[in-house]
Formats: structure tokens, C-alpha cells, sequence
């Protein structure tokens, strides 16, 4: 049974954005059980984000993004119902085993083409870049079963006592942040998890 | 139209302007014609491992350029009332691990450090003028307290190293860490490590590697 790693993620993260193309990659150079695990925004959660931090927050993206040669600047903050539906949709694409094209397509939409995942045709071609179909999507979005599995995801996160997104957990170790995915990878192939090898 | 703004053109003029380095090229070309040094303010504090590492790192990479290593310590800082402050503290020992494998070194501490137990030291380098021997002495007790001991920090155990850099006793200053704490919030860091150059700050310990290749943009090349 290949390890499992658990990701935490948030769609109104750019550091998430900019970490997604590299985690999903780390399962197909290593022999792990990668678990997309989308959670709610911290300015949804109650937590107040200072005005110097979000504002270095956008201009280090900005950087790194040129840096990973991932296009960034051209944003739609979701926050609100844009990061809901992206949740809901995530969950449903889980199901389906496309949460990878979706993840990579709606981050793509926010952070670099400024689509609104909150609007209908700005969520549709989302969800249809990363091939889904739209009828499955929509009937996601209304399910509470759905809700709740990004509630609890949320509350795992809050459990494993962390506060920010992107996360990586493998083993009980926490990895957080975009630049900490060389250091999970060095301790995955310290375990032997390698395919490459 | 105020949400327009405020998810929209107000992100991307952010971004915008933060490409924008033609008034740091020309101030850094200036200095150059006047024969003067780059500098690069470091923000760190004793009591964090990070800090620790970026010291060390950060300080290696200014090897060779005219660049002066500025640094600052510092004891209050971080985000006001943040809910998250235990747990970063918590975090901070696991990553400060990480950290210190990237450059060969282990970390020997298991627990946080609370910032007052610190103080001290910051009160002392806090005072010194910038060069080689703060240089010496920081990155020699950040490496002392989180790679090579456990347990309490005492005055006695870094005054010789003091002397021994600086070939006097220390002299505390508290009121010159509360104006790099000031000059850090002015510059916009909430955190440490934080490196300020050329107009831009940086993770310490995260972004040596773009502090340098903005260096380069700089002017401010390894010549040596």
C-alpha cells in the first residue's frame, strides 16, 4: 500500500497555486497515496489577515511565480463564493479522480486569467478545461454531504494544530508551506519511496 | 465596483508595482558612481531557528560583493494578536531542523525559546555598528544556541565570545533593538528572518537565493 500523504490546500492561497504543479507531481515520482485536501479560506474561518502581509504576500508570489515560470498577476480573489464552489467542485472531482486537472485549471483561472469562480460561466470552463462535466458539477455544489467532507478536511487542519495552507502531512510530520516540498521529497526518498530509483 | 477593486485591480496593481525596479537600479547605480557600499538589512532574532540558519546562509552569499551586512536584531515582533503565535513557535523546531540539515548542522534544541531569554544578546548586538565582527558574533551564537546546546542561556557563556569578536565587554542598549523593531515594521516585515535590500524584503530563509540574483540586478556582483 503506497504511503499517504494528506495536502491541505486553499484556493485563495497563492502559495497553494504556486505549490500545486509540484505536489501532484511528487506522486508520480514517488510511491505515495497523494489526498487532496481543500480547506476553507483563513478570512472565511474568522481570522484576520493584516493589511502588510497580504499586500508582501501577493508581491513574493509574484516573485516566485516568476521564479517556477507559473503565470501570475492577472487575479480574482474568490474569497466568498468563488472559494466555496472551487471547494465543492474539488470534492466532487475527487470522486471522479480528475481533482489534479481541476485544481491545476482553477488555479489557473484565479491567479492568472482573474475568472471568477463564483459566476457560472467563470466556474464552467474551470471545471470544463479540467474535464468535467458541468450537470455533475452543479449537482456538487448543492450537495451537503459535499459541505461537510470540506468542513471536516477544514477541521483536520485546525486539529493537526496548523493555521496556514499549503500543507503537506506524511507520517505525522508537517511540511507547511511551498518551500518545504524539496524537504518532504528528501524525507519520502529517505523512506525508500523513490520510483525513480 | 468597490468589489472590482478590491479583487481585482487592487491585487494586480499590487503586482504591478512590484515589478517595477528602474528607482532601485538608478539608486544602486548611484551609489556605486559615489563609491559607496550596498547594504542589506537583516531583521532576526536570537530566540528563533530560522534566524539561526538565515544568518549563516544570508552571510555566505554576501561574500565577494560590496555589499554591508546590516545586521538587526530584534525581540518583539510578529503579526498583533495573532492566534497562531503558539503553534508558529512549536512549528519553528520542526522546520529549523530542516533548515539546518540544508546546511550540515543539528539542530540540538526540542523546544522553543521564549524571545526574552534572548534579549540579552540582542541588547548587545543591537548597539554594535555593522562589519565583521557583529557578523562573527551573531552568526557564532545563533550557531551555539540552536545547533551546539540545550537548556538556559546565560550572559557568562557569550560575553568571552563578545570580547573575543569585539575585544571589549558588551554594553546593553535596549532602546537600540526597540528602534530596529521599529525600523523593521516601517519596512514592512512581520516576521523573522526578514532581509530588507534595495527596497524589497524577503523571507530570510526562504529567498537567498532571489536576494542574490536581485543582488546581481543590483550591481552588487561577487567581485572576489
Amino acid at each position: 500500500m503506497a504511503a499517504r500523504v494528506d495536502y491541505f490546500y486553499s484556493f485563495r492561497s497563492p502559495y497553494s497555486y504556486l505549490s500545486a504543479p509540484r505536489a501532484f507531481a511528487l506522486a508520480d515520482d514517488y510511491e505515495i497515496d497523494l489526498r487532496f485536501r481543500g480547506v476553507i479560506p483563513m478570512m472565511m474561518r474568522g481570522q484576520s489577515v493584516p493589511t502588510a502581509k497580504r499586500i508582501h504576500t501577493l508581491r513574493d508570489a509574484k516573485r516566485e511565480a516568476d521564479r517556477l515560470k507559473m503565470p501570475f498577476g492577472h487575479i480574482h480573489d474568490p474569497l466568498g463564493e468563488g472559494a466555496t464552489r472551487c471547494l465543492g467542485v474539488s470534492e466532487h472531482a475527487i470522486d471522479l479522480g480528475r481533482q489534479r486537472e481541476f485544481v491545476l485549471s482553477a488555479g489557473q483561472g484565479i491567479w492568472s486569467e482573474a475568472t471568477d469562480p463564483a459566476t457560472e460561466p467563470g466556474l464552467r470552463l474551470i471545471c470544463e478545461r479540467a474535464g468535467l462535466e458541468w450537470e455533475g458539477c452543479q449537482a456538487a455544489l448543492s450537495d451537503p454531504a459535499i459541505a461537510d467532507r470540506v468542513e471536516a478536511n477544514t477541521q483536520e487542519l485546525l486539529d493537526i494544530g496548523h493555521w496556514g495552507v499549503p500543507v503537506f502531512v506524511y507520517g505525522g510530520e508537517q511540511f507547511w508551506g511551498q518551500d518545504r516540498i524539496d524537504d518532504l521529497a528528501l524525507v519520502l526518498s529517505d523512506a525508500g519511496l523513490d520510483r525513480r530509483l | 465596483m468597490r468589489d472590482w477593486l478590491e479583487r481585482e485591480l487592487g491585487p494586480r496593481l499590487i503586482v504591478a508595482a512590484s515589478t517595477v525596479t528602474l528607482p532601485a537600479l538608478a539608486m544602486a547605480r548611484a551609489r556605486q558612481i559615489l563609491g559607496r557600499s550596498g547594504r542589506l538589512e537583516m531583521y532576526f532574532g536570537f530566540d528563533d531557528p530560522a534566524s539561526a540558519y538565515a544568518v549563516s546562509d544570508l552571510g555566505r552569499r554576501l561574500v565577494g560583493r560590496n555589499v554591508i551586512f546590516d545586521l538587526r536584531p530584534v525581540v518583539q515582533r510578529g503579526i498583533k494578536d495573532d492566534p497562531a503565535l503558539e503553534p508558529k513557535r512549536a512549528y519553528a523546531i520542526t522546520d529549523g531542523r530542516r533548515l539546518g540539515r540544508r546546511i550540515g548542522l543539528t539542530l540540538s534544541r526540542s523546544e522553543a525559546i521564549a524571545p526574552q531569554k534572548t534579549a540579552f544578546l540582542a541588547t548587545w548586538a543591537a548597539a554594535a555598528p555593522p562589519g565583521a565582527s557583529l557578523t562573527r558574533f551573531c552568526t557564532e551564537a545563533c550557531r551555539r544556541i540552536w545547533f551546539e546546546s540545550d537548556g538556559e542561556i546565560e550572559a557568562a557563556q557569550y560575553e568571552p565570545l563578545w570580547r573575543e569578536c569585539f575585544g571589549a565587554s558588551p554594553i546593553a542598549d535596549p532602546e537600540a533593538v526597540r528602534l530596529n523593531e521599529k525600523k523593521m515594521s516601517s519596512r514592512g516585515p512581520y516576521e523573522t528572518p526578514a532581509a530588507w535590500v534595495g527596497g524589497r524584503w524577503f523571507f530570510a530563509q526562504d529567498r537567498s537565493a532571489q536576494v542574490a540574483d536581485w543582488l546581481d540586478e543590483l550591481g552588487w556582483k561577487v567581485e572576489r
